[in-house]
């Protein structure tokens, strides 16, 4: 293999790499907090709204990790 | 059998299903998705300075956002009744879930100081995001104003300057910068803790705006990839099968778009509620 194709093979095999496993923390840790926060809604419902603003917060914080990995995919197939 | 016609419709379905796959598709096509995020200059302009300023699509789609913020503005607050018609309705279940479920839920003092900026901010980011998924009639590629890290960078560049601001003004520039760290820690443990803080004001700029611009980037790159999936296969079969499924993700990006406008605006006022009541 030259040394061409052998960094664009690492180029794209990494942007792959990075939005696969950049996605799997995000996934468990938004998959426990909607669970709990839909727990604590069914528990007390009269704070459902409260519950649903914070989770929403966590929501944003969270998954800006998983786009932080698609950012630099992106950068991986494009700019690098 | 109770009804004999539904066999036939499914059986002409099924056929129909399999003539598609068999069918052989259209014309070969290039696509090639990289060409979508190129700037395309639609009209051409001497830049001043270090700026080019050049008109581009996302100017364009920016322009139709902030026309569309100015006019539903304007005639909203001209034509206020006591008793609301369906318009004016609908605006105010806006600027409740502005005020009541956005600033008011979060910050504690300085609401009725910081609720335009914050609900401004809010309007706007859901305005532009949704003009988003309207696609113009001119220029070849399509890029939207939120989708662009430019005009991310400079809404989060707001919101950076004014939690600080704030901050300042409230509890004057030594007493905010002191509470950055608490008080009670062994004076090397501090400043480590204060150096923190630091780097993690900053980072909220780059957060702020990363998220908003990728999760645009996303729900556009998902759309130009089925679309490009139908032309790379070739057949009538998965291009119509694309076409149900980009149906759905264009639903699932109408509640990105709103969700994405909530975030933004509900950070911004968690960042300046804290800069006003600092807890520590």
């Amino acid at each position: 293999m030259d040394a061409e194709a052998a960094k664009e093979l690492g180029k794209l095999l990494g942007a792959g790499l990075s939005m696969g496993l950049g996605a799997v923390g995000p996934g468990v840790g938004l998959g426990i907090m909607i669970g709990k926060a839909l727990e604590s809604i069914a528990r007390q419902p009269e704070v459902a709204g409260d519950v649903r603003t914070n989770m929403f917060i966590g929501i944003g914080v969270t998954e800006a990790v998983a786009l932080y990995a698609f950012v630099v995919a992106l950068i991986l197939i494009f700019v690098a | 059998m109770k009804h004999p016609w539904r066999w036939i419709v499914g059986l002409l379905v099924l056929a129909f299903l399999i003539l598609l796959a068999v069918l052989p598709g259209g014309a070969k096509e290039e696509f090639e998705v990289a060409s979508e995020f190129q700037r395309e200059v639609l009209i051409k302009l001497p830049s001043i300075g270090p700026f080019d300023m050049s008109v581009t699509k996302t100017v364009a789609y920016l322009w139709i956002s902030v026309a569309i913020v100015v006019v539903i503005a304007i005639i909203v607050s001209r034509t206020l009744k006591v008793h609301p018609g369906r318009f004016q309705y609908s605006m105010e279940v806006i600027y409740e879930l502005a005020r009541d479920g956005i600033v008011g839920s979060v910050m504690k003092s300085g609401k009725a100081t910081w609720f335009p900026y914050i609900g401004g901010v809010f309007v706007f980011i859901l305005v532009s995001n949704l003009v988003g998924l309207f696609p113009l009639p001119f220029g070849e590629h399509h890029q939207v104003a939120t989708a662009n890290l430019n005009v991310t960078l400079m809404l989060a560049f707001f919101t950076f300057v004014f939690t600080h601001y704030a901050g300042v003004r409230k509890n004057g520039a030594v007493h905010y910068m002191r509470a950055w760290a608490p008080a009670g820690a062994p004076p090397v443990l501090k400043q480590m803790i204060w150096f923190i803080h630091v780097v993690s004001e900053i980072f909220r700029l780059v957060s702020l705006s990363v998220r908003l611009f990728a999760n645009m980037v996303a729900g556009h790159a998902i759309f130009a990839v089925f679309f490009a999936m139908a032309l790379i296969f070739q057949s009538y079969l998965v291009g119509l099968a694309l076409q149900g499924a980009s149906v759905l993700i264009y639903m699932f990006e109408l509640f990105v778009a709103f969700i994405q406008a909530f975030i933004f605006a509900i950070l911004s006022a968690v960042y300046i509620g804290g800069a006003l009541d600092q807890d520590h």
